[in-house]
């Protein structure tokens, strides 16, 4: 017993030491930034010190990203530092453990904005530009431009335009939500329901939630089309919800019947378009978002050195549906890209993440 | 005369009686509301969406029954259903089903003997232990392997996900409503732990362990020993129900379970198990589970609206808790007389 409790005190002694050299890792990642520092001033002229900071590292979805700005890197010459906390949790302490050093620009796709809040208000106080990705619902204050890949409402629309061509704009649809609450979700589905209403006979069943559980939403599908039967269009928002709607489809016997179509990624339900249970999902390409935070970034830095400020009009970044930007109608530093992709059968192998 | 009309009473108004009630009420307001759910195709549906939940209550009923509780199986769970996908999509693990689940067990396995020393060596309370293991499983588990969804089975599994045992076809609609035949697992497990838990020592031993640890003892039971069964038991059995959740949801990831252990001690508490520990059995547990699955797959039958639904299914569940927890108090009451 006492030999036991003598290993058991070992163990959690190298456990905290694993956890110590765990903590060690963005001062490490800084040295990567430290390096970035030394290649100032040659290649062309103006090369700033720009940081991309992702929600977590730890999921595909992110780790796309860092393909993403690597490749901007390789093709650029640059080497702007893409690092950030794993889980996400302590995204706000990297990003001040960040701020001990002299960025040009950090660009952050915010885990918490709450949190992240004050310690971004301290980088611009410090004259750092603060760039977001998916934070429009972020108070403005505390970034100088955020920028998205699409309005809401547009990438809504197509889902409904998309339901109306493979059913002939008859029949009845659902939709699911990951959340009830959740802004983006809901505006999609509100600008598909206004479009249904106005070009199709469509009617709606329902809107229901799914908590971005698959089992939620295969059990769900199969519990409302066998109570309603005529249901032949599944609209999906969470990237699970048209997996679980697929599954419950093709085990109805149903495939071809019932049109689905939803946000998802390739990685989830590509083998549902591949069989033809899912004709096309929705998604945008977090590599051309990490490119473009980069672009945006150095395009405001372009305009201050200038002595002015940036002009979104004119503005044309090289990332794949960033060519043109608009400004959001209540917030104009929220900044809209046309960066929505569909993917089919045809363009799957493109977007394997 | 008098004790048998009570004896009649008392069996007319036992938990397991009180829940049937409850089911059968909720299931005429849904037939009431929607003739559809009349249909040998709701049945499949329900067993089908319980079969998880069925599975890991047993895991937990047994736990509880041994006076403890373990918080750990849904992390534990996602540790066994990733790690075997991982190696296999790698090339180092066979493509064969008894590797896939075999390795799920072991994997329940190492966890089961961590919460085995945590909670009967250490002494730990076992909230606080399984919190930490289920911490361990699924903070370790991202920094070893990170994470990824596999969605696509091997084909082994693949080829266990199209055995069905029955299919249905709806004669209105021609609907197919196939049945897996991993519906035999839990239908098994329940099978076997009622046996276990009445008629064995070591069954009887976890309620002995369960009502009163120090009497236990005395008796002769070897508490540590039971304790650990528990915990391995668990642990064991979550590490299948896992893999089977894997194989019917094409769905394997780090977080996949996640947050389903609330829900699995609240059907344990509904079907009669006390948190104290030493109470419960594999039918009232099953009753439990019944009504959780047919409230959480029914709502949108019963026409409830989906920002009611969380709200409907607390009610229900506190009416459940409400029912049994009287049912206790009346026992005792009896008992005293």
């Amino acid at each position: 017993m006492k030999n036991f409790k003598r290993i058991f005190a070992l163990g959690a002694a190298v456990m905290m030491t694993a956890t110590l050299f765990a903590g060690c890792g963005p001062s490490n990642s800084n040295d990567g930034g430290n390096s970035g520092d030394d290649n100032q001033g040659d290649g062309d002229g103006a090369t700033y010190k720009i940081a991309v900071v992702p929600k977590m590292t730890n999921i595909g979805w992110f780790q796309r990203m860092e393909e993403g700005v690597k490749a901007y890197n390789a093709d650029n010459g640059t080497d702007y530092l893409y690092g950030g906390s794993t889980e996400g949790a302590d995204q706000a302490s990297y990003v001040e453990g960040l701020l001990a050093e002299d960025w040009d620009a950090i660009c952050v796709v915010p885990f918490d904005s709450q949190s992240l809040a004050p310690v971004l208000q301290k980088a611009k106080e410090a004259g750092v530009v603060v760039i977001t990705h998916e934070a429009a619902s972020m108070d403005p204050q505390y970034f100088d431009y955020d920028i998205e890949a699409f309005v809401n409402a547009d990438y809504g629309t197509n889902f409904a335009k998309q339901l109306v061509e493979l059913t002939n704009g008859e029949g009845t649809y659902i939709q699911f939500v990951g959340d009830l609450n959740s802004v983006s979700h809901n505006e999609w589905c509100d600008a598909a329901d206004a479009y249904f209403a106005e070009n199709s006979n469509m009617v709606k069943l329902g809107r229901y939630e799914t908590g971005d559980q698959t089992t939620s939403s295969y059990n769900q599908t199969k519990e409302l089309l066998t109570a309603h039967p005529e249901i032949n269009a599944i609209e999906g928002s969470a990237s699970t919800d048209v997996a679980g709607a697929a599954q419950a489809v093709s085990e109805l016997g149903l495939s071809g019947q019932v049109a689905i179509v939803g946000t998802s990624m390739t990685t989830i339900c590509g083998n549902y378009i591949e069989d033809g249970t899912i004709a096309s999902f929705s998604v945008w390409d977090p590599a051309e978002a990490g490119k473009a935070m980069i672009e945006l970034a150095i395009a405001v830095l372009d305009a201050r050195a200038a002595g002015g400020e940036l002009d979104v009009a004119s503005t044309s970044l090289a990332a794949v549906g960033y060519e043109s930007l608009t400004a959001g109608e209540g917030t104009p530093t929220v900044l809209y890209g046309n960066a929505r992709v569909d993917v089919t059968k045809d363009n799957m192998a493109n977007y394997n993440f | 005369m008098t004790t048998q009309n009570q004896k009649l009473k008392m069996a007319l108004t036992s938990t397991p009686m009180i829940l049937i009630y409850v089911i059968a009420v909720f299931c005429i307001v849904v037939s009431i509301r929607q003739p559809a759910f009349l249909s040998p195709a709701t049945a499949i549906n329900i067993g089908r969406a319980g079969i998880f939940t069925m599975c890991f209550a047993i895991c937990e009923m047994v736990v509880i029954i041994s006076g403890g509780i373990d918080v750990s199986f849904p992390a534990v769970g996602c540790v066994a259903m990733y790690v075997p996908l991982y190696l296999n999509y790698h090339g180092m693990l066979p493509d064969n089903v008894f590797a896939f689940f075999g390795l799920a067990m072991f994997i329940g396995l190492i966890f089961g003997i961590l919460n085995g020393i945590l909670v009967s060596y250490l002494k730990l309370p076992p909230l606080i232990a399984t919190l930490a293991t289920s911490s361990i499983a699924s903070g370790g588990l991202i920094l070893a392997l990170g994470t990824r969804e596999f969605t696509t089975l091997p084909p082994s599994l693949e080829a266990l996900y199209r055995v069905n045992l029955v299919t249905y076809t709806d004669a209105a609609t021609g609907f197919t409503y196939p049945l897996t035949i991993l519906f035999l697992v839990p239908v098994a497990l329940c099978v076997v732990m009622a046996l276990v838990m009445h008629f064995t020592m070591l069954g009887r031993g976890l309620y002995a362990i369960g009502g009163d640890a120090n009497a236990a003892r005395i008796a002769g039971f070897n508490v540590r020993l039971l304790q650990f069964f528990a915990y391995i038991f668990c642990g064991v059995a979550a590490g299948a129900t896992a893999m089977i959740y894997t194989t019917l949801m094409h769905s394997s990831t780090t977080t996949a379970l996640m947050g389903d252990e609330m829900i699995i001690i609240a059907a344990c508490v509904v079907g009669g198990c006390r948190l104290t520990g030493g109470h419960g059995n594999v039918g009232g547990t099953i009753l439990g589970v019944l009504l959780i699955t047919l409230v959480q797959t029914n709502l949108n039958m019963l026409g409830i609206p989906t920002s009611w639904q969380t709200f409907a299914v607390g009610l229900v569940l506190l009416l459940g808790a409400i029912l049994t927890s009287i049912q206790a108090k009346r026992q005792t009451k009896l008992g005293k007389i």
